[in-house]
């Protein structure tokens, strides 16, 4: 497999995670839990 | 002669003993994780000194750490976690950012226990299980096609685990009166919520048909990662090396626990891949159970209180029994598989993975194109690397100086032990741990 066709691959399924809207319901309640860490220190 | 159970000899298509079995074992999962969650709080009742509570957090992942790289080496071998990555490499992204919610609801606990108390904390955040069921449904297609009795067996045994559990941390509980109540509540509620979203990652990777000893070796990180983070921007990178050098003694205890909690967590993960979140989560939740009768049989703790308080105890401990008997008995039915099954390929479809090799993991069958799990000099490297780590802080720790019941921690033990030999052998016997 040459170099192009890995980077190809990589971005699919990095393009996969950030259009699927499950990843991005963990990742807004991960920042909401680290900003009110923030706050409450 | 092989075993009726041996994985490899399974149809492509879940039969429906095979689906029962699994049922079962995930259930049986579910308990063991209860049990080994629960002991990994002793080794910490051990720890007296003043030592920040972020500090506490840090070590005790720390030990995590080196207990989720050497297991998973011990049991199946690194190259089969490669093999996991190379098949589907996004499931990491998954398992950091799981490692990071972790992390983060665990530092919350810590201000929502500061500031409220552990009797009102504790229910607060242990409602992870509503949002687990409700997450597991939405996305998962969990509890879809169930029939009432199964919705009223796992939402009604969650719901009754948590009243339960709310008496059990009332009586366990002797803090001062809360000091920030908002700013208490909002931090255990938003544990609550961390951690029950933090098994949408979970859910993800073994409908995907990851390895759960692949997940949590990626997890790891996420979860050491914010910790180390959390902990430098709180107090500094001179005081933490200070705090962590002054509590050299009690260094081993601390992730002794960690190396115990990771046994547990290994289960639950197991049992969130054979029953999903819905009823995963709640089983394992009965850790609280296990470390109330740690903490009453081996520590001590409750001696000389009132009949009230006992009478919260047993009355707490049933509810939570009765609770995690009707989310026991309230496996998934053949249509709520099938419906699984329809939410597997979608995932599958997403992210470009062979349909068939993901019904072979999540039958926890090998597929066919996978190899046979072998260990490596490696493999043996890691293992010899974290169990140096471990004798040389147990060289360094002193015995604790209290008074234990020694019948009933060796009674525990034993109970615990056979759990872990029952259930190792039962997912051995059924998945070869895939």
């Amino acid at each position: 497999m040459d170099r192009t066709e890995k980077d190809g691959i990589s971005r699919n399924w990095l393009t996969s995670v950030i259009t699927d809207v499950h990843f991005w319901v963990p990742v807004v309640v991960l920042v909401a839990g680290l900003l009110l860490l923030k706050s409450i220190h | 002669m092989p075993s009726v159970l041996t994985p490899q000899h399974s149809e492509s298509v879940q039969e429906p003993s095979r689906a029962r079995k699994l049922q079962l074992l995930g259930i049986l999962c579910g308990f063991t994780a209860g049990a080994w969650l629960g002991a990994a709080e002793a080794p910490t009742k051990l720890v007296s000194v003043g030592v920040s509570p972020l500090v506490i957090s840090l070590i005790m992942v720390i030990g995590v750490f080196l207990a989720r790289w050497s297991l998973p080496a011990l049991i199946l071998g690194t190259s089969s976690i490669s093999a996991d990555v190379r098949r589907a490499p996004h499931l990491i992204i998954w398992a950091v950012l799981a490692g990071c919610i972790w992390a983060v609801a665990n530092t919350l606990t810590i201000f929502a226990i500061r500031d409220i108390g552990l009797s009102i904390a504790f229910p607060l955040w242990n409602s992870n299980s509503l949002l687990g069921i409700f997450w597991g449904f939405l996305f998962f297609n969990e509890l879809r096609q169930a029939g009432w009795r199964r919705w009223a067996g796992v939402l009604g045994g969650a719901l009754v685990m948590c009243a339960g559990a709310a008496m059990l941390a009332v009586a366990s509980s002797a803090q001062a009166p809360a000091a920030h109540p908002t700013r208490g509540v909002w931090a255990a509620l938003s544990a609550g919520i961390l951690w029950g979203t933090m098994y949408i990652p979970y859910r993800k990777a073994y409908l995907t048909g990851m390895n759960p000893l692949s997940f949590v070796t990626f997890f790891t990180f996420g979860e050491l990662g914010m910790m180390f983070a959390l902990a430098v921007s709180y107090l500094g990178l001179a005081p933490l090396w200070q705090q962590l050098t002054g509590a050299r003694d009690v260094l081993f205890w601390l992730m002794l626990g960690g190396f115990i909690w990771v046994i547990g967590d290994l289960f639950q993960q197991y049992a969130a891949k054979y029953v999903g979140i819905s009823r995963g989560i709640p089983l394992s939740n009965s850790n609280q159970l296990w470390g109330l009768l740690w903490g009453i049989l081996v520590f001590g703790e409750l001696r000389g209180l009132g009949v009230s308080t006992y009478m919260q105890v047993i009355g707490g401990s049933l509810l939570m029994m009765l609770g995690v008997g009707a989310v026991a008995f309230s496996s998934a039915t053949g249509s709520e598989q099938a419906q699984w099954k329809a939410a597997a390929q979608r995932e599958a479809r997403r992210y470009d993975l062979a349909e068939d090799d993901v019904e072979a993991r999540m039958d926890g069958r090998q597929s066919a194109g996978d190899s046979k799990p072998s260990r490596s000099a490696l493999d043996w490297l890691l293992v010899a690397v974290a169990t140096g780590v471990f004798v040389i802080f147990a060289a360094m720790a002193h015995a604790p100086r209290m008074s234990l019941h020694w019948w009933p921690a060796a009674f525990l033990s034993a109970a615990t032990l056979i759990l872990l030999f029952v259930c190792g052998v039962t997912l051995w016997r059924t998945t070869r741990f895939n």
